[in-house]
């Protein structure tokens, strides 16, 4: 079905991206997990009117699409799962702010200022997120999460999860089409086979994590999930990446860009 | 006299009380010998490996690795003397990158990491797969993913190897190169497989399993090309010799 | 029910972290405790499962539509609440990062709306009881929609405060709840029926794996089971309540002073301005949301952080108390 097939073709377009060996490839991966999640967390602590430096965020953007090279339409497509949710709930905002932007002879409804706050909040940090996992690979983003001390538990569900969910993804897509041919009318599982289906599947997931549990058995396994050693090595260039860059966001964020509104513009809200 | 042979005494299993696999099974398996099982589907192949590497320890008889009885006690020693090869290399290779996979065992053998990289560069060699050393597993061929299964149970350096059906899912080349590659290996092989033509070309011994017992033991040769026998037994010829 | 980052502030997202991050150590812990190795590559296939198991399209009779598994309850049921409760943290860490489907910030949020709710709810607090008197057709049929009704009208509920209390949209709230909670209540019946259809034939053909679940649950759940009623309850409580309380949901006093005060603030002086953003990040309960008048927003997100710290003071005196179980043991 296209739901599978399109998710196996992100996994795999992913994993050819997360291959390059641009500057941004080349970072440590810690240094750009924890970039991610502050830029992140910088563009939500604009307020909701706070237009102007939000926009100026988008540097950050700029920088990084040019420094890994990635496409700026492959980052725009991965916005298509989230965002109609959040434009329904932006749209909702023209309608009900009651609040005014005059600024000379103009007026106009807040609430369009909030709605464009909020796509853009939305569409930036998509863009961040990808440029993270575009430019590092799972193994790296594993090894960022264990230098970050998360539980080696949850590391490993990860890594596991990911490794075996393209077979899973293949066999649930053998299963959707060997029944789509015996079912042409139907565009998805009838109820009445949905248990045995996905049933069928699950049962054979467990067999094989039991083969799976057999083969650790015989390599040693004990409960503990051993790693190697580094992946990546933390030099200069990656302390003078996240110190310029946490330094340049925080400007960005401390500057008073309401004075754009006020001095240059002319406005008030009301 | 070398100390690598297994023993199997009186061996019988059943996985649930009515229902015997395994009946009497009493055979010696001596260094550099490459042994091929063959039976018909069902017959308790995959089983009698299992067992020699004690993944089930509820069986009547004496089972010895290299003197070693297979206990629960003995598992950790025995397991670093016999590698065993899954039929599902996707049940096999569980890590991400062939790499990690092949890193585990010596590291759950508590091997410094120096040691693991030099076991895992050998065992690349060995099985002629230093390219696949980062490539992710998931995004192999069945082909390259048998190799990367040998190359895992490799890095232990066993004295013993299992393969349990190596040559279902491979393509023509990659089943001539297992066949090379298994031909160089001095290991003591024992191989269960289907494929008899396998066994002709790597197997100078070979026993066959029918109803939970050995109904013959012998040089390949011999053996797989009496025909009665084989058919009798659930078998056929062997294709590339069927065709004369 | 996949929150994006934009629908979230900081602050809320850093209580939501710090909520789901105190449930996973507490699911690490009891994991450890269960000893059983096995389940560790079992509960990873299974993340792979429920993650291709969702890209199966049920069509739902009579209707057009279609319908997905979402999983915790699932997962609970085959690997009970704690390793269920970790598997899902990894599908939707990979969802977030592979597929955008959630943001990375709001990942905390979404581990707690849907995968707390629907491990320790659904699968603690709801399916538990059920099946543990008795495994039967009947009750794992109702255990499924229940549970599943259930937890997503908490997931929901939960998206709507977490909105609400982030101030990033005018929404009124009740038209946001009304719709949700409605939408949802559709999804979580039809996702229960698929669960249980999918439950009922592996009891079917392996009833071992549910009894397997279902024999280590038992045991001293009762202290467990009442911090995750407390747990949810309080949030929701808290949610309802503090909105009931409030006579006018409408955000326009509280919008007004915080456009007019930031732009105070700003003009002050770089110095000022430093460190009223500092405050504004770092505080739990930010001041410059309220401005001294008690709105809606401020009290439900006050409720959403005071029900959070409560879980997590919950949390710490159970550390504390296995800690000195074990001591005196």
């Amino acid at each position: 079905m296209n739901k599978i097939s399109g998710a196996l073709t992100e996994i795999n377009k992913l994993n050819s991206t997360a291959q390059g060996s641009s500057v941004m490839h080349r970072l440590h991966p810690l240094a750009k997990l924890l970039l991610t999640i502050f830029y992140i967390a910088m563009l939500m602590s604009f307020g909701k009117y706070q237009i102007f430096g939000l926009v100026s965020m988008s540097i950050y953007l700029f920088i990084g699409f040019h420094l890994s090279r990635l496409s700026l339409k492959e980052g725009l497509w991965r916005l298509r799962l989230i965002l109609p949710l959040v434009s329904m709930v932006g749209l909702a905002n023209p309608f009900f702010d009651s609040h005014q932007f005059v600024f000379g002879s103009q007026t106009l409804n807040a609430g369009w200022i909030s709605f464009i706050t909020l796509m853009l909040k939305g569409i930036f940090a998509v863009l961040a997120s990808y440029l993270l996992i575009a430019t590092t690979s799972i193994e790296q983003i594993c090894y960022a999460m264990r230098l970050a001390h998360l539980p080696k538990i949850l590391v490993t569900q990860f890594l596991l999860t990911y490794r075996y969910l393209t077979l899973l993804l293949e066999q649930a897509d053998t299963i959707s089409q060997a029944y789509a041919l015996r079912a042409p009318k139907q565009t998805g599982i009838h109820f009445k086979v949905w248990g045995t289906l996905a049933g069928q599947l699950l049962l054979r997931s467990i067999d094989r994590a039991n083969a799976l549990y057999d083969s650790m058995l015989l390599r040693g396994y004990q409960g503990e999930y051993y790693y190697g050693g580094p992946l990546a090595a933390w030099n200069k260039k990656d302390w003078r990446y996240l110190v310029s860059i946490v330094f340049l966001l925080l400007l960005l964020r401390l500057l008073p860009w309401s004075l754009l509104y006020t001095k240059i513009l002319g406005g008030k809200f009301l | 006299m070398s100390h690598i042979h297994i023993d199997i005494q009186n061996l019988s299993f059943a996985y649930e009380e009515q229902q015997p696999i395994l009946q009497n099974i009493t055979l010696h398996a001596s260094e550099h010998e490459a042994i091929g099982i063959i039976g018909a589907n069902g017959v308790g192949k995959s089983t009698l490996l299992k067992l020699l590497v004690g993944l089930y320890l509820n069986f009547s008889g004496h089972i010895r690795i290299e003197e070693i009885p297979v206990e629960a006690k003995t598992l950790p020693l025995i397991r670093e003397k016999i590698g065993y090869v899954f039929q599902d290399s996707d049940s096999q290779l569980f890590m991400t990158t062939a790499y990690e996979d092949i890193a585990f065992a010596p590291r759950n053998y508590g091997l410094p990491e120096a040691e693991v990289e030099r076991r895992v560069t050998q065992a690349l060699k060995l099985v002629g797969i230093q390219h696949l050393r980062d490539k992710q597993i998931f995004k192999m061929s069945g082909g390259e993913k048998k190799l990367v299964s040998l190359a895992t149970i490799l890095s232990l350096t066993p004295d013993i190897i299992l393969l349990d059906e190596p040559s279902v899912a491979l393509d023509p080349r990659n089943r001539r190169q297992l066949i090379k590659l298994l031909n160089s290996f001095e290991h003591l092989k024992i191989i269960a497989t289907h494929d008899l033509d396998l066994v002709l070309d790597t197997c100078q011994r070979t026993i066959i399993l029918a109803n939970g017992r050995i109904v013959a033991d012998g040089p390949t040769q011999e053996l797989l090309t009496n025909r009665k026998l084989l058919e009798d037994n659930g078998l056929e010829l062997p294709l590339s010799l069927s065709r004369k | 029910m996949h929150m994006a980052d934009a629908l979230i502030n900081p602050t809320v997202a850093a209580v939501m972290y710090a909520a789901s991050a105190a449930a996973a150590a507490y699911s690490i812990k009891k994991v450890r405790e269960e000893n059983n190795p096995r389940k560790i590559p079992l509960m990873g296939v299974m993340g792979a499962f429920v993650f291709a198991a969702q890209m199966l399209n049920f069509t739902i009779p009579g209707t057009g539509s279609s319908g997905h598994l979402c999983g915790g309850l699932l997962l609970a049921a085959l690997l009970g609440p704690y390793a269920a409760f970790l598997t899902m943290i990894g599908i939707l860490t990979i969802q977030c990062l592979l597929f955008a489907d959630g943001g990375l910030l709001a990942l905390g949020a979404n581990i707690w709306n849907m995968a707390f709710y629907g491990c320790f709810v659904g699968g603690l607090l709801i399916w538990q009881p059920l099946i543990q008197r008795r495994l039967s057709k009947a009750r794992i049929i109702s255990a499924s929609v229940v549970g599943s009704v259930i937890t997503l009208q908490m997931g929901a509920f939960s998206v709507v405060l977490e909105t609400a209390a982030s101030g990033i949209s005018e929404l009124p709230f009740n038209i946001f709840a009304f719709t949700m909670q409605g939408i949802h209540l559709a999804i979580g019946a039809v996702e229960g029926l698929i669960i249980a259809a999918v439950l009922l034939f592996v009891y079917q053909a392996r009833p071992e794996l549910l009894a397997g679940a279902k024999a280590a649950a038992n045991g001293s759940l009762t202290f467990e089971k009442a911090l995750a009623f407390l747990g949810s309850a309080a949030v929701l409580a808290a949610g309802v309540l503090s909105l009931a309380a409030s006579e006018n949901p409408d955000g326009l006093e509280w919008s007004l002073e915080k456009v007019a005060g930031s732009a105070e603030l700003e003009k002050s002086g770089a110095l000022h301005a430093l460190a009223a953003q500092i405050q504004e990040l770092t505080s739990l309960l930010p001041d410059y949301n309220f401005q001294g008048s008690e709105s809606a927003w401020g009290t439900v997100f006050s409720g959403l952080a005071g029900s959070a710290l409560v879980l997590l003071v919950c949390v710490a005196c159970c550390y504390a108390f296995h800690f000195f179980k074990h001591k005196t043991a």
